[in-house]
């Protein structure tokens, strides 16, 4: 055997960071969307998607560097349009309907992306600062001969982590972030209190596009840009979310990056592969009905 | 509702032959020996599937995946579809090539061919329903097409259940016309037995003997396939398979593939991968930093057992370079049927085409062949048209299409990526190591298990 | 009434259904969706709890069937009675666990145990469904050594259509279905008398199961073939948008919806090209967001509006309701 238990620990742990990181990203905007709005979002996966292709295009045309700045922009507007324009219409209805108008609204999405961009996905290539592995043996004195991982994946990660440290920055130090907290909490007391939350829903709605577009520009090039891309990741996202706890957003964090791992770590048991995120979610689910950090009261009865 | 009669006569007055279609093996293995008195006396002019033929044209339908990981397969296997229609109704390409051949290039025993087009979407199911759909509701005489084992697989039942035959487009499990073998399917690509038979002696030599290799396992019938045939194979000239993962044919992201195989002792990733999973899953590979690895004090190497033009043009040239895999054919060939086809697809598109299109093409000029040597589009007597059917003129070296389970038998080759620096031009991606003959890949009939079943079906 | 009604429109389609413009196979498949949206409407139309994880017992269902014809006998009834038993297994201790949650939670509940199932036939159960090749190789599906296809087939599952009506029907119109339409319009009301929810709901759960379960079943006497989009969530969503789409809780606007969706994949598709499904996404958030009674709520108001010319096309089977 060449190179030592640390080595494949290490490796497989990466791996299970850099896939838990998109599911991460996505669950995050599910999560904080579902908690303050109490809307589940069907379309959600469509924005990450749709996050993807402006990436593809805006990076073909003006480079990588003005896709990542431009993306999360045009999706937190298209998240405010959403919002503004459809989603408000349904604060009042039945719950359900939010689904299936949600999920009307995915299918939509999909479909002119295939017809505008075809059913093929379209290559989205690294920059090249983001090309090549990083040698990571001479870095981590632990590891021992060579280890290398991709850097565009360490990448991810480390966006990833960025964005759930500024989101709990946003939330925790800001009086918006104590208004939308306060909302998640309750916000009914907050309409009694005569804070306009409605001119805020359509931020929160804006700041989970955004998310989503940050995972389509930065996990686009590992998820591959294609019009199917946007359900198949919707719903592990949504497992991450009820894992989690709905409207919990340690827990999606948690739970995204618990599923990335269980993925890495039962790869080379290819029959349990595929049906481990279901396994760990029906466990917990079974053991902790709420979800790892859910909270009391969300849609129970 | 007159649809659904002269579509397939109702069961009830043929109860007789459905009881024998239950018991498919003896009568099928008598009615090889015995077609004549079946067909010729009792059975002719019987309605089977879309037959008899009415007006004045005759349908095909081209079931092609214009979605999912095989859609560029899709498209020029569509291309060379309606090329070969342009040519049976216009004469040209390999009309002329063929032998021995009774096509007239005035269309087909006297109608025009038409063709109706269907989404496969790669998936069994949406390629049955689409196959359904063409014979149901456009009639189709024979339906052709698609790039996926487990939907040529599906819809070769689909062919018998109905009495419509099928022109197997690229599949290369060895179950097509193995277990899975069906009296209404036929397949002209090659399979994975051949990939491995050709490609285990090649691998020895170039990379060594003791070679310890990983696969990574498209996970359906041809993965599983290519699998056992390139394991045995390698086995055999003394390499060591250390490890399989099967992956999800739905899997765009193979990190954790990677990342287990990079854990392992192995020194060689054999990607039995095919389309946009195999593009994915090299470039990954690639990305891993594999191909610049030391392992057990050898260079990493990388094999694809089935390879294709376009799928190293989807990888990019940097990718492939020096990748060793097989293919049914390549549009460098230089005998005479080959550069009729290459030369009327590359007037008509503007590029040479893929092994995909030549299959399909192929298929379709030998069912029309067929028919038009039976005389009739009566379904059985087409089947027996094709089968044991010598010919030449449609690639290198003559090719024998087996009456015994509808496999045919020709030169295949070996290949090798060229990069960047090797290449000329767009579409010079692969380089012919060898050229196998048919003799070294031919095996006996009873290799796999499985039966035909009935001319009449069931 | 209405049953006859739709009685006599189901057993004459082979006749006038190729006129405008279906063929035949179509109108036996369109007759298995409206069993399927039958019973689906029996919990989303009469509770209100919206499931996106009913292909798993339409899948099961049909995976049963096809092992059954395949292993034990090509006789459909013993394939029929097991894939029913099967299913209602699998649906009781599902809606044990997902039916403790409501509203959007259960949706997604649904959802996850619905892909859960895709996952394990292609995964850890690939070799009795036979993984992504589908299940096949089936025999011909026969009723005592007669052969199933083609006109049989139809005509079976157009009787089992019009029972499976009769008895939706009977169920909406019982003290029963008063109670879960009362779990739609107020549930907490409801758990105030004392009565025991959880138990209806669970009820209508298994019921729409069961429909879904013998139309799965019907689907591989039909075809016989499994393949496991059966189980994945699109079916689950095609299913959703039928209902939508015909109008929920009228039980014969599931089945419109049913006739509808099919009739726009095989035979407008031809006209719409590759765009048809963003056609029918549009039609689908229009209808949601303007006219959430569907077709049969269409159909109504037409009917309103036009007072005097009431009585045929479409109104009639709106009126029926």
């Amino acid at each position: 055997m060449s190179g030592s238990l640390i080595n494949h620990v290490f490796l497989q742990i990466l791996t299970g960071l850099q896939l838990g990181a998109i599911y991460v990203l996505i669950a995050l905007g599910l999560t904080l969307i579902f908690g303050t709005l109490g809307v589940v979002n069907f379309a959600h996966g469509a924005l990450f998607m749709l996050g993807a292709y402006f990436a593809v295009i805006i990076a073909g045309k003006f480079g990588f560097l003005t896709a990542i700045i431009a993306v999360p922009f045009l999706l937190f507007i298209i998240g405010i349009i959403m919002e503004r324009g459809l989603i408000r219409f349904f604060y009042n209805r039945p719950h359900t309907d939010q689904i299936l108008v949600t999920f009307g609204l995915a299918i939509v999405v999909q479909e002119t992306l295939k017809w505008i961009f075809g059913a093929n996905n379209i290559p989205f290539p690294l920059p090249r600062w983001g090309g090549g592995i990083l040698k990571l043996h001479e870095w981590l004195p632990f590891l021992e001969g060579f280890v290398a991982y991709p850097k565009w994946r360490m990448i991810l990660i480390f966006v990833s982590l960025v964005t759930v440290a500024a989101l709990f920055a946003l939330l925790q130090f800001t009086r918006f972030g104590l208004i939308v907290r306060a909302g998640m909490r309750d916000s009914e007391m907050l309409r009694f209190l005569g804070i306009n939350i409605t001119r805020r829903f359509a931020i929160v709605f804006g700041l989970g596009a955004m998310i989503a577009g940050i995972a389509g520009a930065f996990g686009g090039p590992v998820t591959q840009v294609d019009p199917e891309v946007g359900m198949a990741f919707l719903v592990p996202s949504f497992l991450v979310v009820v894992i989690g706890g709905m409207g919990s957003l340690p827990g999606a964090v948690l739970a995204g990056f618990m599923l990335g791992m269980a993925i890495s770590f039962s790869a080379q048991y290819s029959a349990i592969q595929q049906i481990i995120i279901y396994l760990v979610a029906v466990i917990v689910l079974l053991v902790r009905p709420r979800g790892l950090l859910g909270q009391k009261g969300v849609m129970e009865e | 509702m007159s649809e659904r009669k002269t579509g397939k006569s109702g069961g009830w007055s043929r109860r007789g032959i459905l009881k024998a279609g239950a018991t498919a093996g003896a009568v099928s293995a008598l009615s090889i020996g015995t077609p004549t008195f079946f067909i010729k006396d009792a059975w002719a002019q019987k309605a089977i599937g879309n037959f008899p033929v009415k007006g004045k044209s005759v349908v095909f339908g081209f079931n092609v995946p214009q979605t999912g990981a095989y859609a560029d397969e899709g498209a020029d296997e569509l291309r060379a579809y309606k090329l070969a229609v342009k040519h049976l109704n216009e004469g040209g390409g390999m009309l002329e090539t063929l032998k021995p051949s009774s096509l007239k290039g005035n269309g087909l025993l006297g109608k025009k061919v038409e063709y109706v087009v269907g989404d496969t979407q790669t998936n069994p199911d949406a390629a049955r329903t689409s196959a359904r759909r063409m014979i149901e509701r456009d009639k189709v005489i024979m339906f052709g097409g698609g790039s996926s084992s487990a939907v040529a697989i599906a819809q070769q039942y689909l062919a018998q259940e109905l009495g419509v035959i099928f022109m197997c487009g690229l599949t290369h499990s060895n179950d097509t016309t193995g277990k899975d073998k069906r009296r209404y399917g036929f397949r002209h690509f090659f399979n994975a037995y051949m990939s491995g038979k050709a490609l285990a002696p090649v691998l020895a030599k170039e990379y060594g003997k003791d070679r310890r290799a990983f696969h990574l396992t498209a996970d359906y019938t041809w993965g599983h396939t290519q699998y056992e045939s390139i394991k045995q194979f390698t086995e055999k000239e003394g390499w060591t398979t250390v490890g399989n993962i099967m992956t999800p044919l739905k899997a765009t992201d193979f990190s954790q593939f990677l990342t287990a195989v990079l854990n392992s002792d192995a020194d060689v990733l054999v990607l039995n991968h095919y389309g946009k999973n195999m593009i994915n899953s090299l470039t990954q590979a690639v990305e891993f930093g594999m191909r610049d690895m030391q392992k057990n004090g050898k260079q990493f190497e990388i094999v694809v057992p089935l390879y294709s033009r376009l799928m190293a043009q989807g990888a990019g040239p940097a990718n492939i370079d020096g990748v060793l895999g097989t293919t049914n054919w390549n549009w460098t060939l230089q005998d005479a049927g080959s550069q009729a086809f290459v030369k009327s697809f590359e007037a008509e598109y503007g590029f040479p085409p893929s092994q995909a299109a030549q299959t399909c093409y192929v298929q379709t000029l030998l069912y029309a062949n067929a028919c038009e040597r039976a005389g009739t589009f009566y379904p059985p007597e087409v089947i027996k048209a094709l089968e044991d059917f010598e010919f030449e003129g449609t690639g290198p070296g003559k090719t024998l299409y087996r009456g015994g389970d509808h496999q045919c038998f020709k030169d295949i080759l070996v290949v090798r990526g060229k990069g960047p620096d090797k290449k000329k031009g767009k579409y010079d991606l692969l380089e012919i190591v060898d050229q196998v003959k048919r003799e070294d890949v031919i095996y006996p009939v009873n290799t796999f298990p499985g039966e035909l079943g009935p001319y009449e079906p069931a | 009434m209405p049953v006859i009604v739709f009685a006599v429109i189901a057993l004459t389609m082979p006749f006038w259904f190729p006129l405008v413009g279906g063929y035949a196979g179509l109108d036996t498949k369109i007759l298995i969706w409206a069993i399927f949206a039958i019973g689906f409407d029996i919990l989303l139309g009469f509770t209100g709890y919206l499931s996106f994880g009913h292909a798993a017992f339409f899948g099961v269902s049909a995976y049963v069937t096809g092992l059954m014809l395949l292993h034990y006998s090509a006789n459909i009834i013993p394939a029929m009675i097991a894939s029913v038993i099967v299913t209602t297994i699998i649906a009781v201790m599902v809606g044990f666990l997902t039916l403790r949650r409501s509203g959007i939670y259960f949706s997604i509940l649904t959802l996850a145990f619905g892909e859960m199932f895709y996952a394990a036939a292609l995964s850890i159960f690939s070799d009795w469904t036979g993984g992504d090749n589908g299940l096949t190789g089936l025999p011909t599906p026969e009723l005592f050594s007669m052969p199933f296809k083609e006109n049989n087939v139809f005509y079976l599952v157009a009787v089992l259509a019009i029972i499976g009506y009769y008895i939706a029907r009977r169920i909406g119109n019982s003290p029963f279905g008063m109670m879960l339409r009362a779990v739609k319009s107020n549930q907490t009301r409801l758990e105030f008398t004392g009565l025991d929810v959880k138990k209806y709901k669970l009820s209508a759960f298994v019921i729409s199961a069961i429909y879904a379960s013998v139309a799965g079943s019907l689907m591989v006497i039909y075809e016989p073939y499994v393949a496991t989009e059966f189980v994945h969530w699109s079916t689950s969503g095609k299913l959703v948008i039928m209902s939508v789409l015909g109008g929920v809780g009228t039980l014969f606007g599931p089945m419109i919806g049913a006739a509808f969706m099919l009739y726009f994949e095989n035979v407008i598709s031809a006209f719409l090209q590759e765009q048809w499904l963003l056609v029918l996404g549009l039609v689908f958030m229009f209808i949601v967001i303007f006219l959430p009674g569907g077709f049969v709520e269409g159909a109504q108001r037409l009917k309103r509006a036009i007072a005097g010319k009431a009585g045929d096309g479409n109104a009639s089977k709106g009126a029926s309701e």
